[in-house]
Formats: structure tokens, sequence, C-alpha cells
């Protein structure tokens, strides 16, 4: 691991945010509470693929014996199959409040069985993502507490309190590893922005990548931006479909992404209102490329990739808008990973909130 | 006879099995015997002390919950985790905006909480109502992200911004969530956990005009100064025209001296968000002063100093304007 940067250490996660598989089976993890994302050799040497199916009722209750909670204690934060073993990796906040832990949990393809992957003494490298301010922006933080937190400040004949933290966060909404480089979006608590951070692995100390900010235009008469919800890397890692906060599916080429240029994406389809996209992913089916994107309201949407490079950006609103698209009568998708070439592995809630992973084939989608 | 305890091990929790005949197979689950078919045993490691035998948890057991032991299968035992007898302490501090009127098209409001709060129940517990106490239905920004500050104490609710943007489907469909001249409240519901685990001493609402649209840069240029005096520590004050982020505010603006050094003191928002002071650490030097404002300061609707919310490519007045700092002079007198 050492070609990547990795070095025997402990990954000091301290929160359970998105996860994603880079090369070599090296897993990243998103920190959101430490503003970090760590890269992992979860030394997963197999076994070798299984073109089966898997599925796995209860997820939730099963995963929350093993740890020792409530199935309602048990968060999950995300989802990724390995590239090799096809082992499900579970990204899980178990507990609440002060109590909350985040755990690594690893599902056994071939039998179920469930681990927690170890942190500790294992090859790591990490990476900070926060919006630090500059060095002589030291006041960036200061505000006047409400309580007696902080530190007292003489102003003249007056004193006052001042508290010095990290008001403004970085919430990591989705990661990808694409030709040498970690995809970032998120989503900050304060500025409206569309961020996505392009980070080169291995990890350098010198750089933390550059920050691009991505418009769309709506109908060609309003140019926004906004959050990047989720996204996915298609056509070999020459292009991105990215899903918005406000529901626009954006694609723009991974080209277009220069460092301090502006990115305008092309308005591809937009996925209704009262509706928030969760997670996407690509597979092929009978030679082609298509997508599909879980939606909070809207069930499991299929795109033809060739439907997108066909579209012509958006200019005037219509129903259905934008480019032809299946809806799956699969309601509570929460997460999508594909599951070697065959299966799509979904993370589905039912109505009384208990999870399960199901896995469908990719001929039937 | 086994007998089975929640106990000490080595400066940790544990379960105690006194009495249990060799060799025997010891497992524990959460929840009560019904529910432990099929499940996975809790990870954990089986410690002899003495006679007993510890189940020392590699996660650490969780207040209420209760923990079912079985030995050779059967159930021994379930014990449960007592909560703590605490009671609520943790309160809502703040509400922002304090403005009375926001825009139809507000974005982002904070909640300021006394205590870190848990995640998880913002969804249920913070809501949009009007004035006949109905919630809102579908006004916030849905989803499983949760906006906290680093201690957890301030959270960020957002406006669905696909029922504010212009153009798309959200908005076409639904329209704003808040209509002009229609007030609404943000409600904060009791049952929202601290990090503890227990509930708020109450509730919490802020009541708010609802006016039209805000489309507008947020232009520096047109704000009003107070400049103080040279040699005194009076405040340097600006006056808005309308109210601003409050959050942004808190970082967004600064003070340069003479030699453009900052000026360091104790900046203040006022009630309504429609202005800002700094009193200085030191007296004012004379000569020339900078305000510096961060473009990306936002209003209540999310238009910046560079950008507007949603530009509308035939206005004119919406281009985006420069991302580089605005220096705004002015001159102690």
């Amino acid at each position: 691991m050492g070609e990547f940067g990795l070095r025997a250490g402990r990954a000091d996660v301290r929160s359970a945010g998105p996860i994603t598989f880079g090369p070599a089976g090296i897993l990243f993890l998103a920190d959101n509470a430490a503003a970090k994302v760590f890269a992992v050799d979860v030394a997963d040497l197999g076994p070798a693929d299984e073109s089966g199916p898997f599925d796995l009722e209860n997820v939730d209750a099963l995963v929350g014996s093993f740890l020792g909670c409530e199935p309602s204690d048990v968060v999950i934060r995300d989802m990724a199959v390995h590239p090799l073993s096809h082992n499900v990796y579970l990204s899980v906040q178990r507990g609440r409040g002060d109590a909350a832990q985040p755990v690594l949990v690893r599902i056994g393809r071939l039998d179920g069985s469930i681990t927690d992957v170890p942190l500790d003494d294992v090859p790591v490298a990490e990476v900070a993502i926060g919006d630090a301010p500059a060095g002589d922006d030291e006041r960036l933080d200061i505000t006047l507490p409400l309580g007696d937190e902080g530190e007292e400040l003489q102003v003249g004949e007056r004193t006052i309190r001042i508290l010095r933290q990290p008001i403004r966060t970085s919430t990591v909404t989705d990661m990808a590893y694409v030709n040498g480089a970690l995809l970032v979006a998120g989503l900050s608590n304060e500025e409206f922005s569309s961020r996505l951070r392009r980070i080169p692995f291995p990890f350098s100390d010198a750089a933390t990548g550059s920050s691009l900010e991505i418009f769309h235009v709506s109908h060609g008469k309003w140019e926004t931006t906004a959050p990047i919800r989720t996204f996915v890397p298609y056509d070999g890692g020459a292009s991105i479909l990215a899903s918005y906060t406000c529901t626009p599916v954006v694609h723009f080429p991974l080209a277009d992404l220069q460092d301090g240029a502006k990115a305008v994406g092309r308005t591809v389809a937009e996925l209704g209102a009262v509706n928030q996209p969760l997670d996407m992913v690509s597979f092929v089916q009978d030679g082609q490329e298509y997508l599909l994107v879980a939606n909070s309201a809207h069930g499991l949407v299929k795109i033809a990739c060739r439907d997108i490079d066909a579209q012509s950006p958006l200019t005037e609103p219509q129903q259905p808008v934008g480019v032809p698209r299946e809806t799956k009568d699969l309601q509570g998708i929460r997460r999508l990973a594909n599951l070697g070439d065959n299966h799509v592995l979904l993370l589905q809630a039912d109505n009384a909130g208990r999870q399960h992973l199901r896995s469908v084939k990719t001929a039937s989608l | 006879m086994t007998e089975v305890s929640w106990s000490r091990l080595g400066g940790g929790d544990c379960i105690r099995l006194t009495g249990l005949p060799a060799g025997a197979v010891v497992q524990v689950r959460p929840g009560p015997a019904a529910t432990g078919g099929g499940l996975p045993p809790m990870a954990g490691q089986l410690v002899r002390d003495g006679a007993d035998l510890c189940f020392v948890p590699r996660f650490a057991f969780l207040d209420g919950t209760a923990y079912t032991v079985t030995v050779e299968g059967a159930t021994a035992v379930t014990l449960v985790r007592a909560r703590p007898d605490r009671t609520a302490t943790t309160e809502i501090t703040d509400i922002r905006p304090t403005a009375a009127e926001v825009p139809c098209n507000l974005l982002r409001l904070y909640v300021w909480f006394s205590a870190p709060m848990s995640e998880g129940c913002a969804a249920g517990d913070v809501r949009l109502a009007d004035d006949g106490g109905d919630t809102i239905p579908g006004a916030l920004l849905p989803g499983e992200h949760e906006l906290w500050d680093t201690s957890r104490r301030r959270l960020t609710v957002l406006l669905d911004p696909a029922r504010i943007k212009r153009g798309l489907a959200g908005h076409r469909e639904a329209g704003y969530p808040l209509r002009p001249g229609k007030p609404f409240r943000l409600v904060v519901d009791s049952g929202f956990r601290d990090a503890q685990g227990l509930p708020l001493r109450a509730g919490a609402q802020r009541r708010y005009k609802v006016g039209g649209e805000e489309r507008r840069h947020v232009d520096p240029a047109s704000w009003l100064l107070t400049v103080p005096p040279a040699g005194t520590s009076e405040p340097v004050q600006v006056a808005f025209g309308r109210p601003l982020d409050h959050g942004l505010l808190a970082r967004c603006l600064h003070v340069a001296g003479p030699g453009g050094e900052l000026i360091h003191g104790a900046p203040q928002i006022s009630h309504g968000e429609q202005a800002w002071q700094l009193v200085p650490r030191r007296a004012w030097a004379s000569g020339s002063h900078q305000l510096i404002v961060d473009p990306v300061l936002e209003d209540l609707a999310g238009n910046s100093v560079s950008r507007v919310f949603d530009r509308d490519l035939s206005c004119p007045n919406d281009e985006p304007r420069q991302a580089r700092p605005v220096m705004v002079p002015f001159r102690p007198r």
C-alpha cells in the first residue's frame, strides 16, 4: 500500500459518512465531524467473485445485534461493495448524541456474516477537507457565546466573552474515485454553493485539491448553483452525472472541470417536485450503459446514457422533463451499489422502517 | 445456579456470570428475549475473572437498552441498562433570523441550543407552521444530512431550494413554501434530543411576517456607515438596509487599518440582522480604513455579493459580480 501513500496507523474516524472504493481495494471514508477523508486498506482479499444474487432481510437488526444496540440506534450512512470480493461495506453510526460511535461494518458475501473492520493499526492515509480559514483570518470563527463558554477579552473598559470554534462546516454528501482523483461533493452549513472538490490520490500534504463550482441552467432562462446531493461517473470516468438538492440532473464532462474556470453543466432531466435524489449507480445492460437514480419520493429511475448524450439542454418546461426515463416500482431505496456486473444491490427501507439488502439482476432492470 | 449481573472489569462495564458450568456457551444480544431468533450475538469477549466469567462488549452498552444473556442457547436473564435519572436542562437559546419580516423566498434559518445535540431529530422536530398551528408541508429540505456546527449547538435549517429556484419542477408545481402576507412560525418541538438523549426543557418558536421576493445582489456600495471619531473606541456601524444571513455575517465582515492590518475587536450583529458593528480593541487611528466584505455574504434568500440565488439570464442586473473581497473605505474623523 506504500505506492498509494498508506502507512500503518489509526484511522481516527469520529463520524460515519459516505464511503466508496478506490484503487486496489482501498476504501475512502468521509468523516464530517473531523472534516477529513480517510483512505483505508480494508485487507479484503477475497473470496473471488460470486456472480449470484445477495439478499439479507432486516440488515439493520442484524447489524444492531452484532453492535449491541436496537435497530433504531443503527444509522446506515452509506453502502459500498468491494470490487473483487463483493463483500458489502456499511458506514454505520451506532447510537446517538454523545454515545454515537462510527463503525465500518463488513457483511460477508458468501454467508451473510457480520464483522466490524478494524481501523486501528491498518494501512491508512488521510486528507483534510474543511474550508480552513486563511492564516490571517483568526477572527473568522469568533462569535459572542450564548453561554459562559469561550474566553474573556478586554475591550476598553468592557470585558467581553468570545468563543473561537469552527461554526462553518462542510458535510460530504457523496464521493467517487475517478482516474487518480477522489471527487467529493459537499454541502455547507452556511453559504449555498455547489462545490465539487477534486483531490489527487495518493493524498499529498501540499494540496487538498481544487474546488469547483458547477452552474446549471434551467430552461435556458435561469442559471444557478446548488449543492450536489449525489453523483456518478460514467463513460469510463469521462462524464459525470450529478443530481442536485433542487433535483435537476446535470451532465458535465470531467475535462471541463479546470481549476478556476467556470463550469456550466447541461441540465438533462428533472426528478420532480418534493423529491430528493439519494444515490446513483451506472450499469451495463445489453452492451449499453444506464444510470439508476434512487429518489426519496419518485421510486427508482432508469436513464439510458445514450439519451443523456443526445439530450439537448432543457430550454422549455416539459412534462415529463428531459431525457426519457423509466420509473421502477421499487420504493424506499436509499442506497445503490454495483454487485458485480450482473446485479445491483439495493438498501431498501420498508413501510415499518426496517432495512433490507436486496439485489436485482441488471438484465431485469 | 447461574447469577448474571452488571459489573465492572478492568475499568470497563461488563456482564458478570457467577456459578457457570465449565465450558458453557454464553451469548449476549440486545433486546428482550423474544427478539433474539436468528440474530448474531453481540461482539465481545468472555474473560475469566476468578471463578466468574465476564462478557466484555466490543461496543459499549447503551443506556436504556435491554440485553438478553443466553447460556447454552437458553435465556438466562434480560438485563436493562438503566438510563441515568436526569432532568432536561437543554434549551433553545436563539432562532435566527430575528428580523420581523422575511422574504417569501427565504432560504435558511438557524436554531441555537444551549448544549450539544443529537443528530437524527431535525426532520421530526423542526417544522414551519402557519398561524393556525398547521404544519406547512414540504417547506423544509428533506434529507439525511443535518447541518450542524462543530459543537452541534447550531442547526442550519434550509427551505427546499427546489421550491425557491425559478423554473424548476418544485417551484412550478408547488410554488414558494411561504406566501406574502401569510405569517408563519419556525417551530422546534421539545422532543428534540440533546447529546445526552434528553428532550428539551421546552420547545420554542419564532413568528415571521412574509414579504415579497428578494432577488437582488447584496450591495456593499449601498450600505450606510457610521464612522467613529479617531482616538476613541466607539464602534464603526454598518447598516445594510435589509436583513442579511446571521451565520455569514459572523465571518464575512472585517476591518483593516491604514496599514492594511486587521482591526481586532468585538463584532456584533444587530437584532434583525440589518446592521453590524465592530468595537475595536484599541482606539481608532486616523487615516483610511477599509471594511472588507467577503463576497460569499448572503441575504436571507441566498443572494450574495457576487451572485444572485438564481440568475435571470435576460436580466443585466443579475450578472455575476466580482469574486474578490469588496472594500468599503471609511476614515475615522
